[in-house]
């Protein structure tokens, strides 16, 4: 070897063990002939298996992808239907009626009550009928009607496509962990809907990591770090915390003052070259597959990271798309442009919290929805209506899968004095756009009052099936021997919304 | 075989449809039942009296006849009530329906004649659950090869090994062996001298002596402490501390920790360990040391008391019995043999405990420092069922005596109320808090003294009588309090006599006259005050504060004539010297905490030694640590554990044997290193789940920092105190578990490799990200560190240093090959900086810094073969 090495593909020259360059000189069909996948952790999954037949996944999709990327943007706290994307005009008509007064009185005995919850029970269902706090209108050339607290949202609607009939099975906010795993808190750990992209996926940009959680990770009540973790998938393949802030996207990345480059390479060349050594000796151990890739990616990361989180060089007419100079809609947009930024650069998929308090979220307005909603839908409207935006005029939605998702939806039924509404996991609305999904068209549907979905009902692993298959991935032969998935775990893709 | 007998079994799968057989029953129907039915239709409960756990109940049915009608689907009651059909209700009642393919199967299966296996076992009776049982002491097993084993750990490692057709790994080598006893024992790897030592020392019993030296190292405790902080949540204060808000745990409560370090390298049974964190307060009430160890129950504090009391019953019943009793606040267990009125009887006996912090000696500012300490605030306090979990809707038709689930055997549960001595309910009559206060007061008095001394000759009147009051007052409070502390002397601590009147007397009305000296105070204060603004005022400015001053003199004004006018007014009683608390405890918590550590408990002992083997040997016997019910795992071989548990018992619960147990076993000194490809282990048991060999392990977060101050000489050995600034990490040497552990703030370099959440951590996680990478490669801690340490080995030349940073670092000799690619790296290294001349450092020793780092990065350095 040389006496300096210049970056990855030299010091890739040395893995012999491991055949990566016929690995990758066979996935050269990827998305964009880019695919440069961290395959040595694929080895060490392989060797730890004892199922002869079964072979970790080549990081090459099942089948043709219509999506690159995934930004999911995800609401804290569980955001109102019926005041965001699930119009209900009957909530103003029964206004201050209770249920059984108004002619849906039969939503209260429908077995879906009983059968939907397994944890979160003995929630009283808000009898009284609050009425809607914002106006509607309807948008675009669909004409989709939008509630007036997401503006930018409306003007994107023919390019997104609402999904009305969503259901779950937590009634308190562990149904946020849920919405990314699948699985009830209750449960146990199980591997997060990213960690499965990265795991199947190869990488389109070995300098950044694949899979980046923007935004205060959940409360530990309801998922915390685990709702980006990826279980027995393996830790190399959960989410990378980072800060949007370029001088620290995560600790440590800045260089020690006491180094120079040329010395940090030299370093890394003898600890590359020392490892791969010891390697030999333990070859079995995958954690040592695992740190050799981490310390490559880190390293490269250095320079690359700071780079992609900073907005610098972005345009005024850009940040003023996302709001990133707006007090509200700043921190927000900034994440968002971030985020852009990222899938721009190969992140296959960025998952953006919004409204962590550390507990339930921002979202969960027991009281005082309306003023609280002004508030945090401004936090978030504009700076996603700009993302689609921007995505859009860069050719980039195309292959972008955008996803606003939030763990449920809110009662129809007021609860206390102050105009609130309680967690409501029968019926709740939310929506993708970009990536080979429909734009301006709804699917499914709640009853009158919102109550249930009732109409093309879906489980949250609906929305990843579809994900997943916008893709190229199928689930099943994502499955690791030994760890039993179910049938509910694979959920089904949503047709009906794909172009 | 039998002609009768083949005929027999082939008829079902002759005379009925294509495939379905036996097999399909047992592969395909049983585990949709067992997934969706069982939990109300098998052994725990009998809804509807229907069982659905054999195929035989299902044909006798419940209540409302068969289940099914062989041959029949259309006709089973059990497809009837999956798909829905029955007007109102569907089963399973929660959850989401079976899907289309399953009830599929079943109506395939019954279509078919319900073809099952002859002698099918019903579901086990839960309460026969393997943990619900006594653990007894198992015979040693015999083993064919007998000479493999050290003691009766590998007899029973051996006998698993035989029966899976495994073939235990050579011993690791003894450097290996030696840095991963360091490690696992203490929290830091060996120095070279200790390296060298061990290698020279060829008695039989060289490596037996290094564990004996490390578990009466100090640092065992803190290393242990560390593990057991874990399962008992050891968390620092958490709130808003700019604000002084306390929102989780308590202030200094570090001194628990301490305790936790005390009692861990004293060797204190963990049964008298369990008694003193639940019930301290009622076992040694007047034992301050003791008290410490109550943080345990101090740490649950939460603002919200119900999730207090809620995470008190869920978090201990995790850590002590291996339960889950989360779920059962709302209803009966789902998968366990309690109920929701298990769990009430549980809470009954926290409810009423409260905390409090206690002042001691020499510091009267419990903010500044203190004793965070439990005791029972709320004798009377009933415990209601909360059918829903919702503490504002209680069912006051069920109150709940306190209890333990009679299941796991209630005999030994008695609640004898305790009564407390004087000085433990009534802090104030410790000399200390006396003395404390005697001195405040007399400093005071002190003070304004000394004001009045040194006014001047000429000074006002009113200011001179102002001070005069001030002095007079002080000196009343001087009075007041030495009698209050003579009448509490007689009152509590001297039998009764004729003296204990006259004292109370006595000092009520120096009480008496306090108040009054106080009140005149008070008026001229505010007089003097008033007084003060006015002349100071001109042209009707501070119009406000006049109009303030004159409303707080006409209120001094008024309290002074009331108090001159009415004597009524004046106290009957003399006051305490601080708070006074229930002068009983209701023991209730003693009970529990004796109970649960007595003999016949059949979890405790279990699950402590499950946590203790996970620790040792990378992987635990009972893999759900915090679950033993039925939704748990099986242990991978019961009577290893069970022995173990009945010899930590045996032992009076010292966990140094059974540590001496586990790591002297040839099991704990096997090898983790790779066997060949082809090896047959790696086809039986490639998990490693029957300890073949030793699993590798990756350095907690504490131990890759420890460590590396370690090895470079800087770790500052000083032990105990309150808890240090997460921000001073990489600068302050001491341990990392003397620093602040808490959910709004720990030590970022901690963070990165994973360090416990403060709230729950049974196990960590263990994780390899790039974070961590970065924190070993960036941070000044390892700069600082290979510098110090670069100095520090000086020696002439190359390929000493190369030894000697190998054996310093990784604890092992370098391999001819790594030892030519470090001397390439450090020429080429001198070579590239020569042209520097900005570097002070001179080249060699730079790049000497340099190696030493990259060998702190070696993947050999955070991991423990």
């Amino acid at each position: 070897m040389t006496n300096i090495p210049r970056g990855l593909p030299e010091l890739k020259s040395h893995n012999g063990g491991f055949e990566r360059r016929r690995f990758l000189s066979q996935m050269s069909s990827g998305f964009t002939g880019l695919v440069l996948g961290s395959m040595l952790h694929r080895d060490g999954l392989a060797s730890a298996n004892s199922s002869d037949t079964w072979a970790p996944p080549t990081g090459q999709s099942h089948f043709p992808a219509k999506a690159k990327s995934v930004i999911w943007l995800f609401m804290i706290g569980g955001v109102s239907q019926m005041e965001s994307f699930d119009p209900k005009p009957a909530l103003d008509k029964y206004a201050g009626l209770s249920i059984e007064e108004t002619p849906h009185a039969n939503v209260l005995t429908s077995p879906l009550v009983t059968e939907t919850l397994e944890s979160g029970f003995g929630r009283a269902l808000m009898n009284k009928i609050l009425p809607l706090q914002v106006p509607y209108r309807r948008r675009g050339e669909s004409g989709i009607e939008i509630s007036d607290w997401f503006p930018h949202i409306g003007d994107c609607v023919d390019d997104v496509a609402f999904i009305r009939s969503m259901w779950t099975t937590d009634n308190n906010h562990g149904a946020q962990y849920q919405f990314h795993t699948g699985r009830n808190k209750v449960q146990g750990l199980f591997p997060s809907l990213g960690s499965w992209v990265h795991y199947g996926l190869g990488s389109l940009n070995e300098s950044l990591p694949q899979y980046v959680v923007l935004g205060q990770e959940l409360g530990d009540c309801c998922g915390g770090i685990d709702a980006h973790g990826a279980a027995y998938l393996g830790s190399q393949h959960a989410g990378v915390q980072i800060s949007d802030d370029p001088r620290n996207p995560i600790p440590y990345i800045r260089r020690n003052s006491r180094d120079s480059l040329r010395r940090q390479q030299s370093e890394f060349a003898l600890l590359n070259e020392l490892n791969r050594i010891a390697t030999n000796d333990f070859s079995d151990n995958p954690a040592i597959q695992a740190r050799i890739a981490a310390y490559e990616l880190a390293f490269r990361m250095q320079k690359s990271l700071p780079e992609a989180v900073d907005i610098s060089a972005e345009t005024k007419h850009v940040r003023n798309l996302y709001g990133v100079d707006d007090k509200t809609a700043g921190v927000f947009g900034k994440q968002c442009l971030v985020a852009r930024r990222l899938v721009e650069r190969g992140t296959r998929f960025v998952q953006i919290f919004h409204g962590s308090t550390d507990g339930a979220g921002q979202w969960d307005a027991h009281n005082d929805l309306k003023p609280k909603y002004d508030r945090i839908c401004q936090e978030v409207d504009q700076p996603i209506g700009g993302l689609l935006k921007d995505l859009k005029q860069r050719g980039l939605l195309d292959e972008t899968l955008v996803v606003f998702v939030t763990e449920f939806g809110r009662t129809p039924g007021v609860q206390g004095a102050r105009k609130g509404r309680d967690h409501h996991p029968y019926g709740f609305s939310v929506w993708m756009a970009g990536g080979g999904v429909k734009g301006g068209i709804t699917h499914g549907a709640t009853d009158e009052l919102g109550f249930h979905a009732i109409e093309n009902r879906h489980y949250v692993t609906d929305i990843h099936a579809t994900i997943l298959h916008q893709l190229g991935l199928d689930s099943r032969l994502l499955e690791v021997p030994g760890q039993k998935r179910l049938e509910i775990d694979h959920g089904h893709v949503i047709h009906d919304i794909l172009a | 075989m039998n002609l009768l007998v083949a005929l027999t079994l082939a008829v079902p799968a002759a005379g009925l449809s294509d495939a379905t057989n036996d097999s399909d029953y047992l592969d395909d129907i049983k585990p949709i039942l067992q997934s969706r039915c069982f939990a109300c239709h098998g052994a725990l409960k009998q809804e509807s009296g229907l069982r659905l756990d054999t195929a035989s109940s299902i044909l006798k049915g419940g209540d409302s006849g068969p289940a099914i009608v062989a041959g029949k689907s259309a006709d089973s009651l059990l497809i009837e009530a999956v798909t829905g059909d029955l007007a109102d209700w569907r089963m399973p009642p929660e959850g989401e329906a079976l899907s289309r393919e399953q009830i599929e199967s079943l109506k395939k299966w019954i279509a078919a004649g319900a073809p099952h296996p002859k002698h099918e076992e019903p579901e086990h009776d839960p309460r026969q659950h393997w943990a619900f049982q006594q653990p007894q002491r198992h015979a040693t097993p015999n083993v064919q090869k007998t000479e493999w084993g050290r003691n009766d750990v590998d007899n029973f490692v051996a006998a698993m090994h035989e029966q899976h057709g495994l073939t235990p790994v050579p011993g690791a080598p003894k450097h290996i062996l030696l840095r991963r006893i360091y490690i696992d024992l203490i929290g830091l790897p060996p120095s070279r001298a200790q390296l060298h030592e061990f290698l020279a020392d060829d008695s039989a019993d060289a490596y037996e002596k290094v564990v004996d030296r490390l578990l009466a190292s100090p640092a065992y405790g803190e290393r242990w402490g560390r593990h057991w902080m874990d399962v008992w949540r050891y968390s620092d204060w958490y709130g808003r501390r700019v604000r002084g808000e306390l929102r989780n745990s308590q202030r200094h409560i570090w001194r628990w920790r301490d305790w936790i370090v005390e009692s861990l390298n004293a060797d204190k049974g963990y049964d008298r360990m369990v008694i003193e964190m639940l019930a301290g307060d009622e076992f040694a009430p007047d034992d301050p040391d003791t008290l410490r160890a109550t943080g345990y129950l101090a740490r649950n504090y939460n603002r919200t008391r119900n999730r207090w009391i809620e995470d008190t019953v869920e978090f201990t019943t995790a850590s002590f019995l291996g339960l889950t009793f989360r779920c059962t606040r709302c209803h009966d267990h789902k998968y366990d043999p309690f109920t929701q009125k298990d769990y009430y009887s549980l809470r009954a006996i926290f409810d009423p405990y409260n905390v409090r912090t206690d002042q001691l000696p020499g510091q009267p500012d419990i903010l500044q420092d203190g004793l965070p300490r439990v005791y029972d605030s709320n004798l009377s306090i009933v415990t209601y069922l909360l059918p829903t979990g919702d503490p504002q809707r209680p069912d006051k038709t069920l109150p709940m005596d306190p209890g333990v689930p009679a299941l796991l055997g209630n005999e030994s549960f008695h609640v004898e109320p305790v009564a407390l001595p004087a000085q433990a309910y009534y802090p104030g009559l410790q000399p200390h808090i006396q003395e404390m206060e005697l001195t405040r007061l007399r400093t005071a008095l002190r003070q304004v003294r000394v004001e009045l001394d040194n006014l001047a000759s000429n000074a006002e009147s009113a200011t001179r009588t102002l001070a005069e009051k001030r002095v007079e007052a002080a000196a009343a409070a001087l009075r007041s309090l030495r009698a209050r502390i003579i009448a509490d002397r007689e009152r509590f601590q001297v039998a009764h006599s004729t003296r204990t009147e006259q004292s109370q007397l006595e000092a009520m009305q120096a009480e008496n006259e306090l108040i009054r000296l106080q009140t005149e105070l008070q008026f001229l204060e505010a007089k003097h005050e008033l007084d003060d603004i006015q002349a100071k005022t001109t042209n009707g400015q501070n119009a406000a504060a006049v109009a303030a001053a004159t409303k707080k003199l006409s209120a001094a004004e008024k309290a002074l004539k009331e108090i001159n006018a009415n004597d009524s007014q004046s106290k009957s009683t003399y006051s305490t010297i601080g708070s006074k608390y229930p002068a009983q405890s209701t023991g209730r918590r003693l009970a529990f905490a004796r109970w649960l550590v007595h003999r016949d408990n059949p979890l405790a002992a279990r699950v402590a030694v499950n946590h203790m083997w996970m620790r040792h040997f990378g992987r635990p016997l009972v893999e759900s640590v915090a679950d033993f019910g039925r939704n748990g795992k099986q242990p991978i071989n019961q009577p290893l554990l069970d022995t173990l548990a009945v010899q930590f018992m045996e032992s009076g619960w010292k966990m140094k044997t059974i540590h001496r147990a586990m790591v002297t076993s040839q099991t704990y000194r096997m090898q983790s290193a790779a066997v060949s490809k082809d090896h047959p282990n790696r086809k039986l048991d490639q998990q490693n789940r029957y300890f073949w060999r030793m699993n590798p392990k990756q350095m907690e977060a504490e131990v890759v920092r420890d460590s590396l101050l370690h090895i470079a000489g800087r770790l500052d050995p000083e032990m105990a105190g309150a808890d240090l600034e997460p921000k001073d990490g990489e600068s302050l040497p001491r341990r990392s578990i003397y620093f602040r552990h808490a959910a709004d703030g720990q030590m970022t370099f901690l963070e990165v490799f994973d360090v416990a959440n403060p709230n729950s951590c049974y196990r960590r996680h263990e994780r390899t990200v790039p974070h961590q990478a970065l924190a070993m490669v960036n941070s000044n801690l390892t700069h600082a560190l290979s510098e110090e340490l670069a100095k520090k080995t000086s020696v002439e030349n190359d390929s000493d240093f190369i030894e000697r940073a190998f054996e310093t670092i990784l604890c092992r000799s370098s391999s001819s090959k790594e030892h030519e690619a470090c001397l390439r790296f450090l020429s080429r290294e001198v070579a590239a900086q020569t042209d520097d001349s900005t570097i002070k450092t001179a080249p060699s020793l730079r790049a000497r810094q340099s190696l030493i780092h990259v060998l702190m990065n070696h993947n050999d350095f955070v991991t423990i073969h």
